[in-house]
């Protein structure tokens, strides 16, 4: 049974039209004017316990919107949510006994008190029997590297030291969804790798349902099995992760280092096959597919510009494929 | 009946931690008591001032009025120390974003929001209160007996309460005008209401501060109970506490729902 289902899934917002100017101020603290802003259309999802899902998409394309409904913060304008068998907006008290969040660099800690003061109050919240919050918080503390921030006070930690503890104390009552919106932003590499290592153990132990929204698309790379992507409010891909780059990623990057070039190719030379995407003294970076051309018939054709000394292949990565992709490159 | 255990329990967990941090800022805390202190002086001179032009205020003499004003300082302070994170809702929350925070925490918000109540300062109004109380009563030849004492405690804390609730039905105003705490403060200024015996309000107001908005029960009852003048009204006031509770909660929940479906 899935553990997530989103069904026809609507809000729309009423923001206020404004109007440029004084007068225009004045007119709209009398009388304002509504504008309908659809910021999620029509989604459908269906989520099976223990699956890790990225989901992105641009700002404003309906990202926040689509957690704080799931979570429950917000009422949709149409539609239904069923998470574990309740309306999260309908039984919100009970609907959060049962899942973790993040938002971004919000603290869910007690700010001037020690971290473990917090984790403390979370035990009594969630109702944590003891020996699980024992065994939790030994294990947390281990995999996250706590011991020494645990008496210091939360004001007093650094980004990457707050977010370790924030996702401790979002797991620590065995939540069987976490929702994760932004949760590495800002953070070094170790911190972040850290992060998603942890991600992904407890997943494996405890089935936990991962919904991560980033920016950062190593986290989805590195995390998530299947991407969900949004584009102006409508679901335009949802499916493995692998596939979405098979299907939509075809094209390889090379970069060739080029001796005793004689003259700009990207002037002279115009081929269907593959682009050009830059070039400098004595290297040049091109882009191609391979239902069009091979790697050989490039060389064998750039042969004629300089001498070759290196070639660098790259396939896409989920970044270069979703840059493609907002660019406007048609898709389904 | 666990949940209100539970839930009990929370609401102290939640005071404690704040009491905890309010502590690590001391000198806050006794600048704040101190400037309430004066505050209420200030008080106290005008309504001496008042008497030094009329002996006496429809009916009350200067000493009765004076203990009406203590028995008020009492219920206030409570009210300052358990509920003044009412006042909070906008600014601190709505504005921040941190109300999102304690709507996903797997308990009422309303429990969050007056357990992270950290007045400290309110301990001035209390002092004050207790010395004005109990210097009058000994002017006015009341004997302080142990029966009286409990009275006190008792309609004091119910008094607060009946504050609390009123104060929670206000607080909604938040959702809506979180951005500035004008109005907010306008409503939460009501109590000053009880600062004088209603006796000297015409009809309308008297049915206002007594069972629409009952101030009247803060103070002024209990202070007719206690001067011997009027024994029984202020017996109804648990109840009207109780009832202003249930009703300030359902209020208060039917505001959030409205809240969730505009969205910020």
């Amino acid at each position: 049974m899935p553990i997530i289902e989103v069904k026809n899934l609507l809000k729309k917002y009423k923001i206020i039209e404004k109007e440029p100017g004084m007068i225009g101020y004045f007119k709209n603290l009398i009388h304002p004017k509504y504008k309908e802003f659809t910021a999620v259309n029509n989604i459908n999802i269906t989520i099976e316990p223990g699956e890790l899902v990225g989901y992105i998409g641009e700002n404003g394309a309906g990202k926040s919107t689509t957690i704080k409904m799931l979570t429950g913060l917000l009422t949709p304008t149409s539609g239904q949510v069923i998470i574990d068998g309740l309306v999260p907006y309908e039984k919100r008290i009970e609907n959060n006994k049962k899942i973790g969040a993040v938002f971004g660099q919000k603290t869910q800690l007690w700010w001037d008190l020690p971290v473990i003061e917090s984790f403390r109050l979370i035990k009594k919240m969630y109702k944590i029997p003891e020996n699980e919050y024992r065994k939790n918080l030994k294990k947390f503390t281990e995999l996250l590297q706590l011991e020494e921030l645990l008496e210091k006070q939360v004001k007093n930690l650094s980004l990457g030291q707050k977010m370790r503890c924030e996702i401790a104390a979002t797991f620590l009552h065995n939540p069987k969804i976490v929702y994760l919106d932004e949760p590495t932003i800002g953070l070094d590499v170790l911190v972040k790798e850290n992060i998603r290592k942890f991600i992904k153990d407890i997943n494996k132990e405890k089935n936990t349902t991962v919904i991560l929204t980033t920016h950062d698309l190593k986290d989805i790379e590195d995390v998530c099995d299947r991407i969900i992507l949004l584009d102006k409010g409508q679901i335009i891909y949802d499916g493995e992760k692998q596939k979405f780059k098979d299907t939509f990623g075809n094209s390889i990057t090379a970069e060739i280092l080029l001796k005793n070039k004689k003259e700009n190719i990207t002037q002279k030379l115009y081929d269907e096959d593959f682009e050009i995407i830059e070039e400098n003294e004595d290297n040049i970076k091109i882009k191609f597919s391979h239902d069009k051309t091979t790697i050989v018939k490039i060389v064998q054709i750039l042969s004629n510009y300089g001498d070759i000394e290196d070639i660098h292949m790259k396939e896409a990565e989920l970044e270069d494929i979703l840059k493609e992709i907002y660019r406007g490159v048609k898709i389904c | 009946m666990n949940n209100i255990i539970h839930n009990a329990k929370l609401y102290l967990s939640f005071l404690s931690a704040s009491l905890k941090e309010m502590l690590i800022y001391r000198l806050d805390c006794i600048a704040g008591m101190i400037s309430q202190l004066v505050t209420q002086l200030v008080e106290v001179i005008f309504i001496w001032i008042t008497f030094q032009n009329t002996d006496n205020l429809a009916g009350w003499r200067f000493e009765q009025s004076l203990l009406l004003y203590g028995v008020m300082l009492i219920s206030i302070g409570i009210v300052d120390f358990c509920f003044d994170e009412l006042y909070e809702i906008g600014p601190k929350y709505i504005r921040n974003g941190d109300f999102d925070k304690i709507l996903l925490r797997p308990v009422h918000p309303l429990i969050s929001i007056i357990g992270a109540s950290n007045e400290f300062t309110c301990l001035g109004y209390l002092a004050l209160g207790l010395f004005i109380t109990i210097s009058m009563l000994i002017k006015l030849a009341i004997p302080i007996t142990f029966f009286l004492i409990i009275k006190i405690i008792f309609f004091s804390i119910i008094g607060a309460m009946i504050i609390g609730a009123i104060n929670t039905i206000f607080s909604i105003a938040s959702f809506w005008t979180y951005k500035s705490n004008e109005v907010i403060w306008t409503f939460f200024r009501m109590y000053t209401f009880t600062e004088y015996p209603i006796d000297i309000y015409n009809k309308f107001i008297k049915f206002l501060i007594t069972y629409i908005l009952p101030f009247a029960f803060v103070a002024y009852y209990p202070t007719m109970n206690y001067l011997g003048i009027d024994k029984y009204m202020t017996y109804l006031s648990p109840l009207i506490a109780i009832i202003f509770w249930i009703i300030a909660i359902k209020i208060w929940n039917w505001a959030l729902k409205r809240y969730r479906s505009t969205g910020n």
